[in-house]
C-alpha cells in the first residue's frame, strides 16, 4: 500500500510538471475558444457591415420592379433610380457607377441580381449586403415590430411532454449522462498515447530490472494505471471547465441556444449506470493500452496500435443512427455487449433512455470482469515481457504458462 | 556461516538452446563472492533467474532459504549490467522516488540521497535532470540507489564497468564500507585486480557451466599458482579464439 500510494505520487507529480501535459490539457479549451471567437468576430463583421450601410462611399443604381424597395431609404444612400436592368449593367460595365441592383417582380421565381465594380475578393460582397439591407429595412418600414419578431423568428417556444404521466425532455435527460460519453470519448482522444507509453519508458531508460527487485509488478502497473485514470480526469476537467464557463458568459454573443443548467433533470438511475459504465470503460482501456505498451519494447511499435484500439472504442459510432432508432437489433445488441466495443453504445444509449435493464445487468460484469482479466494480463506482460529489449511479445506468451 | 544465496541444480534454456546447465554454488553471509566468466557465459542470466525475473528451467535459487520475493524480508541491493535511470527527472526526485520504494520515508530518502551525492562530488547536479549526466555520473546515482537501503545483500554487475581509476576507487570504497558493515557482496567484474583485491571466493564460469569454484587462493592453486588474470585468460582465450575463428 506505501508503495502504491508512492508510485501515483510519483507518476501524477512527474506528468504534471510535463509541458506536453499542460499543452494538451489547455490547448483544447484555447483552440475552441480560437474558433468560437472566428465564428463570433464573423458574424459580428456582416452585421457591422450591413449597420454601417451609411458608411459605404460607392455609387448605386436601382430598378425595383418588386415595388417594395422604400423610395426614401433609396434617397438616403444616393441610389439613383433607373427604368431598365440592360441600362444599369451597361453603366457599371463603362464604370458610370460602382455597382447596380435589380429586384425582380417575385421573388420566388426570379433572383435579386447585383451587378458590381470589382474591389476585392472581400469587399465584393457589399454590394449583396446592400440589396438585402435595402429591402429588409423597406419592408420592415411598413411592418410592426410583432410581425417583424415573427418573420424573424425572434420568439421562443416552450413546450412539454410527458411519459406516464409526468413531465419528460427526452433531450434535456440525455443531457448528464451524455457528458460521460463525451468525457470517455476526450479522454481516450487525447490520453491515450500516454496511457500506451506508460510502461514503455522504464524500457526504453532500462530502469525495469531495478524496478523488478524493488516494486512488485502488480503494484507498479496498478499504480500506473490509478494514477492515469486521475490525471485524465484532471485533463478532463481543465479541458471541459472553460467551456462551460464559456457558455454560461457567452452564449448570447455565439448564438447559443440557452440551457438553464440548474434545471437539468437528474435521472438516478441513468447518471449512476452512466458513471459506473464509464469508469469500467476507463479502466478496461487504460489497462489494454498499459497491456499492449507492456508487449512491445519502444514508444514507436506501441504507436502504431492506437489506431487498432481507437477502431474498437469509436468504430461503434457508425453506428450510430441504430443505436438510437433499432436499439433491439443483433447488430446492436452485439456492439452493446462486446466489452471492447461497448463503452459507446452503452453510454450512448443509456444517455438516450432506450437501454434495457437486462442488458446493464450482462455488460456492466462484462466490462468490470474485462477490466480485471486485461489488468491481470497487463501485469504478467510487464513482469515477463520487461526483459524483453528489442522484440515484442506474442500472444502466446502473454497468455501462455509460465 | 550460513549460505545466504544458494544455487543447487538450475539449469535455463531459451528456446532450444541451454544456457546455464546443472549450475550449483553458494555464497556465504558476509562475505564478498567474485562471479566470474566471459561475455556470454551466463552471469547476468544467471542473476536475473536468482532476483526471480527469469524463471528457471529447473532447478532452485534461493535468497536467505526461498526464492527472493520483493515483498520478502530481503534487504536487496541489485546493480544491474542494464544502466539506466529515469531520464527526464531530476536527480534527486529519481533517488527520493526509489529509497520510498525500499521502504524508507521521504526525509530519510532525501537525506541519505543528498549525503551520498555529496559523498560522490555530485551534490550540485541533485536538480539537475538525469538526461543532463554523464554515463558515468549517472552510474554513480545507480549505486547510490542500490545501497540507499543499507542492504544485507548487495548484488553488483559491473559496477565499476566504465570508470577512470579515481572514480574506481572511489566506487570500490563505498562497497567496502557496505561489506564492513556487514553485507554480502555478489559481485561480477572483468577486472581481476578487483577480484583479487575484495573477494573471499569466485566462481569461473564457462558456457553456462561451473568450471572453478572456492576460495581465491583455491582457485589460484588449482591453476599452479597463476594470477587470476593470467587464469582467466588460460580459461577464456581459446573460446575467444574459437569465437575470432567462427566469425
Amino acid at each position: 500500500m506505501h508503495n502504491l500510494s508512492t508510485v501515483i505520487h510519483f507518476e501524477i507529480v512527474r506528468t504534471l510538471k510535463k509541458k506536453s501535459f499542460w499543452i494538451m490539457a489547455i490547448g483544447f479549451p484555447v483552440m475552441m475558444a480560437v474558433i468560437f471567437g472566428i465564428s463570433f468576430l464573423s458574424s459580428k463583421a456582416t452585421d457591422d457591415a450591413a449597420g454601417n450601410l451609411k458608411n459605404q462611399h460607392f455609387s448605386i443604381e436601382v430598378t425595383d420592379d418588386s415595388k417594395l424597395v422604400n423610395s426614401t431609404l433609396l434617397a438616403s444612400v444616393k441610389a439613383k433610380t433607373i427604368s431598365t436592368k440592360e441600362q444599369g449593367i451597361s453603366d457599371v460595365k463603362n464604370g458610370k457607377v460602382d455597382s447596380y441592383i435589380y429586384y425582380p417582380t417575385d421573388f420566388s421565381k426570379s433572383s435579386i441580381e447585383v451587378f458590381g465594380k470589382n474591389v476585392d475578393i472581400f469587399n465584393n460582397s457589399r454590394y449583396e449586403d446592400v440589396a438585402k439591407y435595402l429591402l429588409t429595412t423597406s419592408v420592415g418600414m411598413n411592418t410592426s415590430q410583432k410581425i417583424k419578431n415573427v418573420l424573424t423568428e425572434k420568439f421562443t417556444v416552450a413546450s412539454t411532454t410527458y411519459r406516464d404521466g409526468q413531465v419528460y425532455d427526452p433531450f434535456k435527460e440525455m443531457i448528464i449522462p451524455g457528458v460521460f460519453l463525451v468525457l470517455f470519448y476526450l479522454l481516450i482522444a487525447f490520453f491515450g498515447n500516454q496511457m500506451l507509453t506508460s510502461t514503455i519508458e522504464e524500457k526504453e531508460n532500462r530502469v525495469i530490472e531495478m524496478i523488478l527487485t524493488t516494486i512488485e509488478s502488480r503494484t507498479l502497473i496498478i499504480g500506473k494505471i490509478i494514477s492515469l485514470i486521475v490525471l485524465a480526469l484532471f485533463q478532463g476537467f481543465v479541458m471541459i471547465a472553460p467551456a462551460i464557463i464559456g457558455y454560461i458568459v457567452f452564449h448570447n454573443q455565439l448564438n447559443m441556444p440557452w440551457i438553464d443548467l440548474s434545471a437539468l433533470p437528474l435521472n438516478a438511475s441513468r447518471i449512476s449506470i452512466a458513471v459506473v459504465i464509464f469508469f469500467a470503460s476507463l479502466l478496461l482501456f487504460t489497462g489494454l493500452l498499459v497491456l499492449i505498451g507492456s508487449s512491445v519494447p519502444t514508444a514507436k511499435e506501441a504507436g502504431s496500435f492506437i489506431g487498432i484500439v481507437m477502431l474498437l472504442i469509436f468504430g461503434p459510432l457508425y453506428a450510430v443512427t441504430l443505436f438510437i432508432s433499432a436499439p433491439n437489433s443483433p447488430l446492436v445488441t452485439a456492439l452493446t455487449l462486446f466489452p471492447l466495443t461497448a463503452p459507446v453504445p452503452l453510454l450512448l444509449r443509456n444517455a438516450v433512455g432506450n437501454l434495457q435493464s437486462w442488458e446493464v445487468a450482462v455488460a456492466i460484469p462484462v466490462l468490470i470482469i474485462s477490466a480485471a482479466i486485461v489488468i491481470a494480463l497487463a501485469v504478467r506482460t510487464f513482469r515477463y515481457g520487461a526483459l524483453e529489449y528489442s522484440r515484442k511479445l506474442s500472444l502466446k506468451e502473454i497468455l501462455g504458462k509460465r | 556461516m550460513d549460505d545466504i544465496i544458494s544455487i543447487k541444480n538450475f539449469s535455463m534454456s531459451f528456446g532450444k538452446t541451454e544456457v546455464i546447465k546443472n549450475l550449483s554454488f553458494e555464497v556465504k553471509r558476509g562475505e564478498t563472492f567474485g562471479f566470474l566468466g566471459s561475455n556470454g557465459s551466463g552471469k547476468t542470466t544467471t542473476i536475473r533467474a536468482l532476483l526471480g525475473m527469469y524463471v528457471p528451467t529447473s532447478g532452485t535459487l534461493n535468497i536467505n532459504g526461498a526464492p527472493y520475493s520483493v515483498s520478502g524480508s530481503t534487504r536487496l541491493g541489485y546493480l544491474p549490467e542494464e544502466r539506466g535511470l529515469y531520464k527526464k527527472e531530476s536527480v534527486i526526485d529519481v533517488m527520493v522516488y526509489f529509497g520510498q520504494l525500499k521502504g524508507l520515508s521521504r526525509s530519510e530518502a532525501y537525506e541519505k540521497s543528498m549525503n551520498f551525492l555529496s559523498r560522490v562530488k555530485l551534490d550540485d547536479k541533485a536538480n539537475i535532470h538525469v538526461e543532463k549526466l554523464s554515463g558515468g555520473q549517472q552510474q554513480k546515482i545507480q549505486l547510490g540507489i542500490t545501497t540507499m537501503n543499507d542492504p544485507e545483500l548487495l548484488i553488483l554487475d559491473e559496477p565499476t564497468k566504465g570508470f577512470d581509476p579515481v572514480n574506481r576507487k572511489l566506487l570500490m570504497d563505498i562497497i567496502k564500507e557496505h561489506q564492513e558493515k556487514g553485507a554480502t557482496v555478489m559481485m561480477v567484474t572483468h577486472q581481476m585486480e578487483e577480484v583479487e583485491e575484495m573477494c573471499n571466493r569466485i566462481i569461473l564460469l564457462k558456457n553456462g557451466m561451473s568450471y572453478a569454484y572456492g576460495t581465491v587462493e583455491e582457485v589460484k592453486a588449482h591453476f599452479g599458482g597463476k594470477s587470476l588474470n593470467d587464469i582467466f585468460l588460460t580459461v577464456y582465450g581459446d573460446e575467444n579464439n574459437e569465437e575470432a575463428v567462427n566469425a
